[in-house]
Parts: structure tokens; sequence; C-alpha cells
């Protein structure tokens, strides 16, 4: 594993510590920036301030796989092994994402629903559609779980 | 390609068998692997935790959520949770510095930046005992409530809480607050929104409290066993049992491996419950 | 030493003389780690040991898994009749009405199906298939003398065995085993009070998957390395034999999906046992609305069925690479098209990772993105095809053996076709919108992954059988539980897929009060007849496993079936470190069958003069 002599090893592990640091804090700085907090008034564009934010944080993990842990010693087949099947998560990304967005959406749109529409008060076993739009901004009160225990058998309805 | 003709004295490739094809000793595939499928754990909540924010109308600000600092400090956004970071910084340096001193076959090297590793390690769990006991004990959040909500409208408060807000203060669309408890009591704030209508403060999505706890938690119980197992592995050091193996201090370079790791999984903590 | 146990150490002079000695000395009485009987039985560290102790924990929940189908079975084909002789053995379970009428409780009949699903999907056809073969297989196949790490491998046997007694435990808890069906979906997993069995039953489900996952991890891990590092001088990845490719992939596979279920449970934990929402919204119980919002059901279908799509292809893929060696040996052919095989199990690897939205088209997943999955779901029928193919044309043209291995290899490719075809109609979007939740579903993936992986396995234990124990099951018994098993699997899931096209939900107590259904109350009985012949056909199969551990024909011969691959130039009677002295050093593929006149070359045989290689 000697690669770099001792000297240079040193060298490269307190750069590292550089490195990591100084981007860690243009990130802190450009959250702050970008949101109104270092100069008055003045804001970033989200998308900028976003997606800077995640290549930096991409350029982290990549300075502490490569260099911390050693992956750009190691042969390529070993790189390729551990850093391909990563590649399976840009799908999951993106699906669960999307499908994230769908729920908001088909909730907004629940919420549109005219009352007369909707299947009846949910009351007994058979209330399929909520009347109340429930959303998250829409309870008022942190009320704890157990006001609604559910009363005899019947179990919650589930529609699927 | 892969000629198996002998007598043409073919030069042998890692491939061929009887070797390691990575050069590396299965311990360190092995490490190699559980991180890869260690990674797709945190895969699994974090891209849960993106699913659930995008199918949720609002989100708390993080710079409004973590401005806290020891001391009674508050307004000072994300200070602390950098200073954090940094420590998990210093402690993968030290990490990377022993293993260093592990090629090197020095003993007590090792035991030296290890140890300085093991007290990063206690540093960063003790921030986030601090950093939870602030939001749970001082700020109400649990992992049923969340009491950091995100006004959907502009509109001028009626109530003051005592705290930051004044009766009469203006507010815009966007603006995070934070709902406060008088006693047992919850005291959402009443404001008018610019078309006329009174209104009461919501409470945030639940979600962002749950998963706050659940995913940190999650990296911190990686942070401890880390700690445990860089400790065992420390007193195997001090009793050098590794100085007479055969792959000398290789089991050091394989907890560094997931001691990084954990540092790596903080990056992306960080992005997304601190940046984004 | 006996004069037989000399004989059976006696080295291969092919490994004598051009063997690789890597300084192993052998201990007949055992080495250090098999020194008591504790220690060479119970926490073996030998991968054969673990193998056994896989392959009899798989066989004995088997027999449980399917005795619970019997009870539903006959519960779907004659719900009016009298059960009361159950009561014996299910008690409360069977509640007696008037004149001691017995009937089946309506959620323990729920829970018998989802213990049903559970116990085959992961005890049996996960850790019992794949967790034997893989262990007996890779290090022999290999030319290695035993896993990486051995001490993992114990321990992931006893993780497994952990999980497996919890989930045992949980059949006898007195609010029952978890009923909410095998996929776990919230809100019934997520609300303890949702059914009888979602509160203790459920909790204990969970820890005992969450320990499944413990064990899949640390026998993946093991495997990966092991086919990586310890393979024997001269065996190249393209000369592995394709069980232990089969076995490597599905490591791969289950160690990128299994972590990800691991964060669906302890997500579904927080929610059951914390009170937070992650899943749950929108939840009315008798008409109050409950304070647990933000969350999405359908958030843990995704992360539920990222694991649970690969876990078919976890279970199918151990079956494929022994179908696809035993067919080799026993058609005394090549296997056809090696590389496509190898580049169709990887690509199916991959594909099963961006296909798992299929499960839940109906469930309230965005249509567009259903689109996506539909696609990628058809492309996979491009790699099981190029298998199905080499299989045909692999059997084509040989001389084949038809024993009992053989002829589960064959049925493995009928059943493996007739459920891959169905696949093909419910990997399409909207012709799911009518066959989801219905037979036609059941049928599908009990003839695909259920039936065709059982196939494999059989093809498996009667093949290697003389590996495991030192005796050869018996062959005659074995073709009548051979051809019992495939006539009695198509009158099962034959029928129900047309009742199935008829409608006829899954997962549905009874089926007497719809009119729609009633029509098919023989069928349902010709069904329930057709799968207790078929039980019982499996009891030939246990009593011949057992007896012929202690009496079947003796293994006197290293290499009984001509075989090319290394684990048959072991001892007959296998040691500690698999090889007595030198390690077999690999000079050839593990196809070379019917070769220049030869009826077969082992790979340990160099290569003559002048020889083609025919591994490319």
């Amino acid at each position: 594993m000697a690669h770099l002599n001792y000297e240079a090893a040193k060298r490269v592990a307190y750069r590292g510590f550089v490195i990591l640091g100084v981007v860690t804090i243009v990130e802190v700085f450009i959250a702050l920036l970008g949101k109104g907090y270092i100069v008055d008034g003045f804001h970033l564009s989200r998308p900028v301030m976003y997606l800077s934010m995640i290549c930096l944080s991409l350029y982290k993990a990549y300075y502490i796989i490569f260099e911390f842990m050693h992956m750009r010693y190691e042969l390529p087949g070993l790189v390729r092994s551990v850093l391909f099947p990563t590649i399976l998560l840009i799908w999951v990304i993106i699906a669960f994402f999307y499908e994230g967005d769908t729920w908001f959406h088909w909730r907004e749109a629940a919420r549109e629903i005219p009352a007369e529409m909707q299947l009846g008060k949910p009351s007994g076993n058979s209330g399929l559609v909520p009347v109340h739009p429930t959303d998250s901004t829409e309870s008022v009160h942190g009320v704890p779980a157990d006001s609604a225990k559910p009363e005899g058998h019947g179990g919650p309805s589930h529609s699927h | 390609m892969m000629t198996t003709d002998q007598s043409l004295q073919k030069p042998v490739s890692n491939w061929d068998g009887g070797r390691e094809p990575f050069k590396a000793s299965y311990g360190k595939l092995m490490m190699w692997y559980f991180l890869l499928s260690d990674a797709f754990t945190f895969a699994g909540f974090l891209i849960s935790y993106g699913a659930l924010r995008f199918s949720s109308p609002t989100w708390p600000v993080p710079d409004f959520v973590f401005s806290s600092l020891p001391g009674g400090i508050h307004h000072k956004p994300l200070i602390f949770v950098t200073f954090m970071t940094f420590v998990l910084i210093v402690s993968s340096v030290t990490m990377v510095r022993a293993v260093q001193e592990g090629h090197r076959y020095n003993k007590k090297g090792v035991a030296l930046w290890m140890m300085l590793t093991i007290v990063g390690g206690l540093i960063f769990l003790a921030c986030q005992a601090w950093e939870w006991s602030t939001l749970m004990g001082k700020e109400h959040m649990t992992i049923h409530v969340n009491p950091f909500g995100t006004h959907i409208e502009s509109g001028t408060y009626l109530d003051g809480d005592g705290h930051d807000v004044q009766k009469g203060d203006q507010f815009v669309a966007g603006k995070s607050y934070l709902i406060h408890k008088h006693g047992d009591e919850w005291a959402p704030l009443r404001y008018q929104t610019e078309s006329g209508e009174v209104k009461q403060q919501q409470f945030g999505p639940k979600a962002f409290g749950a998963l706050f706890y659940f995913i940190t938690g999650f990296h911190g119980f990686h942070v401890f066993s880390g700690v445990v197992f860089l400790s065992i592995i420390l007193v195997n050091v001090l009793s050098g049992i590794y100085a007479n193996r055969k792959n000398h201090y290789e089991m050091v370079e394989k907890i560094g491996l997931y001691w990084h790791f954990v540092d790596l999984v903080w990056v992306f903590v960080f992005l997304v419950f601190y940046l984004l | 030493m006996s004069v037989v146990q000399q004989k059976n150490m006696e080295t291969d002079p092919l490994i004598r003389d051009l063997g690789h000695d890597d300084h192993f000395h052998a201990h007949h009485h055992g080495d250090k780690y098999q020194t008591n009987f504790l220690t060479t039985y119970i926490f073996s560290q030998d991968h054969k040991m673990i193998a056994r102790q896989y392959l009899i924990t798989g066989v004995v929940w088997a027999i449980v898994g399917a005795l619970m189908s019997l009870v539903f079975r006959i519960q779907l084909a004659y719900p009016d009749a009298d059960v009361s002789w159950l009561r014996p053995f299910l008690g409360k379970w069977i509640t007696l009405g008037d004149g001691g009428v017995g009937r089946l409780d309506p959620e323990f009949y729920y829970a018998l199906v989802t213990m049903h699903g559970t116990i085959l999907v992961f005890f049996v056809l996960t850790a019992g298939l794949s967790g034997t073969f893989s262990n007996l297989l890779i290090p022999m196949q290999i030319g290695a003398r035993d896993m990486a790490s051995p001490f993992l491998n114990m321990l992931s046997y006893w993780f497994f065995f952990l999980s497996s007694l919890v989930m045992m435990y949980s059949l006898f808890v007195s609010t029952g085993p978890f009923s909410g069906g095998w996929t776990a979906y919230p809100p019934l997993s997520a609300l303890p009070q949702a059914s009888s069995g979602s509160g203790a039953g459920l909790t204990l489900w969970l820890v005992s998957l969450v320990l499944f996952v413990v064990s899949i991890l640390l026998g993946g891990l093991n495997y990966i390395t092991t086919v990586l590092n310890l393979r024997t001088k001269g065996m190249t990845m393209w000369r592995l034999p394709l069980t232990v490719w089969a076995f490597l992939v599905t490591a791969i596979i289950a160690l990128l999906s299994f972590p990800v279920l691991a964060s669906g449970f302890f997500l579904l934990i927080f929610d059951r046992s914390l009170g937070t929402s992650f899943y749950l919204s929108d939840i009315f119980i008798n008409g109050q609305a409950l304070d647990r919002i933000g969350g999405s059901p359908i958030l843990f279908q995704h992360l539920f069925w990222f694991l649970g799509h690969p876990e078919v292809y976890i279970i199918i893929l151990p079956a494929m690479g022994i179908v696809s060696e035993v067919m080799a040996v026993h058609a005394r052919k090549p296997i056809f098209g090696y590389r496509a095989m190898v580049y169709s199990m990887l690509s199916i690897g991959f594909l099963s990772f961006i296909v798992w939205a299929h499960h839940m088209f109906m469930s309230g997943v965005n249509p567009f993105l259903s689109n996506f999955f539909v696609i990628f779901t058809l492309i996979i029928a491009v790699p099981s095809a190029v298998k199905v193919f080499n299989w045909l044309t692999t059997l084509y043209g040989g001389n084949l053996r038809l024993n009992t291995q053989m002829l589960f290899c064959i049925g493995f490719v009928s059943m493996f076709i007739s459920g891959g075809l169905t696949g093909i109609f419910l990997g399409n979007s909207t012709i799911d919108i009518q066959q989801h939740d219905t037979y036609f579903v059941v049928a599908h993936f009990h003839v695909v992954m259920g039936v065709a992986a059982f196939f494999g396995m059989f093809a498996g234990v009667y093949n290697w059988f003389p590996k495991l124990f030192g005796r050869f099951m018996n062959d005659t018994l074995g073709k009548i539980h051979f051809w019992l098993t495939i006539i009695g699997a198509y009158a099962v899931f034959g029928p129900m897929h047309y009742i199935g096209l008829g409608g006829v939900p899954r997962r549905y107590y009874r089926f007497d009060n719809f009119d729609a259904f009633r029509d098919f109350d023989d069928l349902n009985q010709f069904i329930t007849i057709a799968a207790i012949v078929t039980f019982f056909a499996q009891l030939l199969f246990v009593v011949n496993f057992f007896w012929s551990i202690w009496k079947g024909r003796k293994l006197t011969e290293k290499n009984p079936y001509g075989s090319n691959s290394l684990e048959w130039t072991t001892p007959v009677n296998t040691i500690h470190g698999n090889w007595p002295d030198k390690l077999p050093v690999v000079q050839r593929w593990a196809y070379d069958y019917g070769k220049d006149g030869k009826d077969f070359i082992p790979q340990h045989k160099p290569m003559e003069e002048g020889e083609e290689d025919s591994s490319h």
C-alpha cells in the first residue's frame, strides 16, 4: 500500500483537511448568502444554490472516497465494482422523487373535490376518501395519537 | 484474449485464479462491499426523505431550524452543525494518519492517532446529544410534532410570542416560524393575511422531525459503533497482536474505511438536512 | 485409518503432479475447527456442514409452509366443510359453531396466507436454496479450501437460525402471526391495532426478517469475496461453472437490495412503535381521523419492492445456475452459449433493480412513471429468452441421461417458459388493471419462481446429494416424485390462470357469497385436490431424503456422473479443506463434454498438444 512516501502521504492527509474544510465553509456560505443572511436583500436563485451545493458535496464525497479511503490507489476493477452499483440509485432517485411530487399533486387535487362529490362523511368504516383535507399544514393541533384509537375491530379502511 | 495454451507463456493476469484480482485481501473487499450495501441502506433513508419532502407543500427552512448555539445563543444559522462537520473531518484526518503510521509499523503512532480519532467521535456524539436535547427540550420538536412551520402567504401578526415576534410584525410567504409552548399548551399565533382573513400558525410537516431524528440517529449510531470498534482495535494495537500478524495493521485500515464512510454519509446528511 | 478411508484419501494423479501446493495439511480426525461434536456438527465453520444445515432447515420450513397452503386450500374449496379435525393442530383458530361444526378463523386464514408467502420466499427459496448450494458449491467448484471467512459463514447460518426461531415463535403467540400479506403493506402493518396479527405477530415478523437480512448480508459478502479471491490457479472467471456465476450474481443482487428492505423495515418499526408517520396519512378509524399524517403508504411499497423484485431473481438465479450445470452434465454436451448465459444473468441482475414498481401498477403509482417500468420489465424477456433457448439447444442432440435430476431440469425449463409467458401479460400496466390481485398473478409467480425454483432445488439436491451425504438418493422414487410433482403443479396452477382471468381475486376468505365466482367452485375443488396430491408427492422426497442420508446407496467413486467440475475430484468422504494435500490447478473450462471423441475431460486435465480451447 505504500504508494507515496511517508512525508507525501502526510501532506495529502493535511491537504485533505484543508480542502474539505474550505469546501464545507463555501457550502455554508452559499447557503447563508443565498438566503439573504449575509448581504441584506440579496438572494441566490434556488436552482443555482442547490446545484452548487450538491456539486460541492459530491466533490467532498469524491475526495473522501478517493483520498481518505485510498480508492485512488486501488485497481480499476475494485473502483468500478464499488462505484458502478451506485449508478442504480439514479433511477431510484428519479422514480421516488417523481412519486413524491405525484402524492403532493394528488393531495392538492383531492382538496379541490367539491364537498358534494366526496364519499359522504367519514362515518362508519366505509370512509375511503377523507372529507377534510388533511394535509400537514392543516392540522392545527399536534394532538397525541391516542385520541384516535380505533373502536372495535374495524381496523383502518384501506383502499387497495 | 483468454488463451489457455500454457505453452504460449502469456503473461498471467490477476484474474487467472490463485491470486487476488484486485490485489486486495478478502477482508478489505468485504469491508468495501459491506460499506456499499450500507450506502444503500442510507440511500433508502435519504431518498425516502426526498420523496416525502417532495410530497409536502412546505418544508422547514434548515437555517431557521438549526440556528442555536450552546450558551443560549440563537439566530446563528448553521454555525453549530458546521462545527460538528469539522469535528468529523478532523477525526477522518486523524484516522488517515493512524493508517499511515500503521504502514510504517509505528505502534505508538497508530495508537496516538486512533485515540485522537476516538476523541473526535466522542465530541461529535456529544454535539449531537446537545443538538437533539435543544431541539426536543427547548424547541419541542419531537418525532410526533414539528413546531417549525413555514408561511405560505404574507401577512401581519395579531399576537406576539414573547420571544422574537411582536404584535404587528409583518412577514412574507416562505418565512419560517417556531410555534412556542406556554406551559404545556401550544400557543400558535394568529395573523391576518393580506386579503384580511384571520388565521393561525400551522404545525410543520411531521415527517421533518421524524426523519431528522431517525436519519441523524442512524448516522449517530454508526458513529457510536465506530467508536466502539475503534476502541476495541485500539486495545488490540496496544497489546501488540497486530505487530505479529502477517497482514500487520490491516485491521486499522479496515476500521479506517468504516470511519471514513461515516464521514462520507455525513456529507450527504449535512447536504439534505442542513443545506438544501 | 481404515482401508476404505485410505482409498478415499488417495490423491488424483493429476492433482498430485500438477496441483498447487498451498501447504495445507489434512487432519482426518478434524482440525482445530472441528475438535468436538459441537464444533463439527452444530457451530461448524465448514462450508459443507453449513450447507447441510441450511438444507435441512429449509426442508423443515418447506414442510411447514406447504402444510399451511393445504389448510387454506381446503378452506377455499370447501368453505362449509367441518374442519374440527384440525383443532388438535390449530387449536382456537378453528372456531366451533352450531353442532360442533369447525370453521377456520378468517383472521387465521390471512395469517396462513401471509406466513406461507414469507416462509417460502425467504426461508425456503432464499436461504434454503441459495444458502445451501452457494455454501456447498462455491468453494468446491472454484477449488478453495473453504469460504473466505468461515467464521462469518457460520454466523450467517446462525442468524438465519435465530430468525427462523423468531418466526416460528410468532406462529404461536396468542394474537396469531402476522396476517397482512407477506408484503406487509401499511397501514395494516403500521398500525398495531389494525388486525390481530398486526400486533405482536408483526413485531416478531419484523425482528425475524431484520435478522434474516443480517444473515443474507454476511453470507453474500462471503460468497462474493470467495469467488473473487479464492479461485484456484487457472480458474479464470470464464472457466467458472455457471452455478458459481449464478451464485455470484445472486449474492451481488442480495447485497444491494436487502439493505433497502432493511431501511423500509426500520421506518416501519418506527411507525409502529414510536408513533411516527412515515407511511401513514389520511387514515380514518371508525369515522375518526387519525392524527398521523404526511407520510405515504406507497413509500413503503417502493422500498419493499426495491428488494422485492430483485428477490425473485435471488430465488430463481441459483436455480438457473444449477439447472445449467446439471443439464450439461447429464446431456453430455457443453452448455450452449456459455458466455451468453453469463451475460444474460448479469443483465437480468441489472434489470431487476429498475423494474420494481411493476408490482405496484394498481396501488397509486403515477401512470406516467409506470410506462418506464413497463418498458424495463418487458426488456427482461430478452435475457430470459436467451437462457431458455440456450437450455433447449443444450438438450437438442444431447445424449440425455433421464435420471431424476435431469428430469427436474427439463421440468424447470418447462415451468420457466409457462410462467415467463404470463409474466409478459402482467408486465403491461394496462393488462394489469384487469389482472392485478387475481389468481392469475398467483398462478404466474407460483409457476415461474415457486415451482420452477423448487425444480432447480430438487435437481440440485438429487445431483449433489452424494457430495452432501456420501450416498445417492433413490432414483426410482425420485422419478415418481418428479412425475407426480410436475403433473400436480400444472394441475394446481393451470386452472388458477383460468379462474384468475375470470376475475377471482386473491386473498379472499371464501367466494361462495359472490355470484360471479360461484361458477368456479368445482375448479377450486379440483385445485385443492391436486394440491393435496402434490403435497403427498413431496413426502416421497422427504422420505427419500432422510432415508438416503443413512440408508442410501453408497458413493464409491469420486466422479459418479463423469462430471468435469472440481467438486468431483474431492475425496468420496469429504474432508475439511476439501482436498487432502494439493489444490487442483484448472486447465480448461467446465464444459468439455463429448469433445474430440472423449465423453468428458475434467477441468484439471491439461490441454493436449494442438487442442482447441472450446471456452470461447
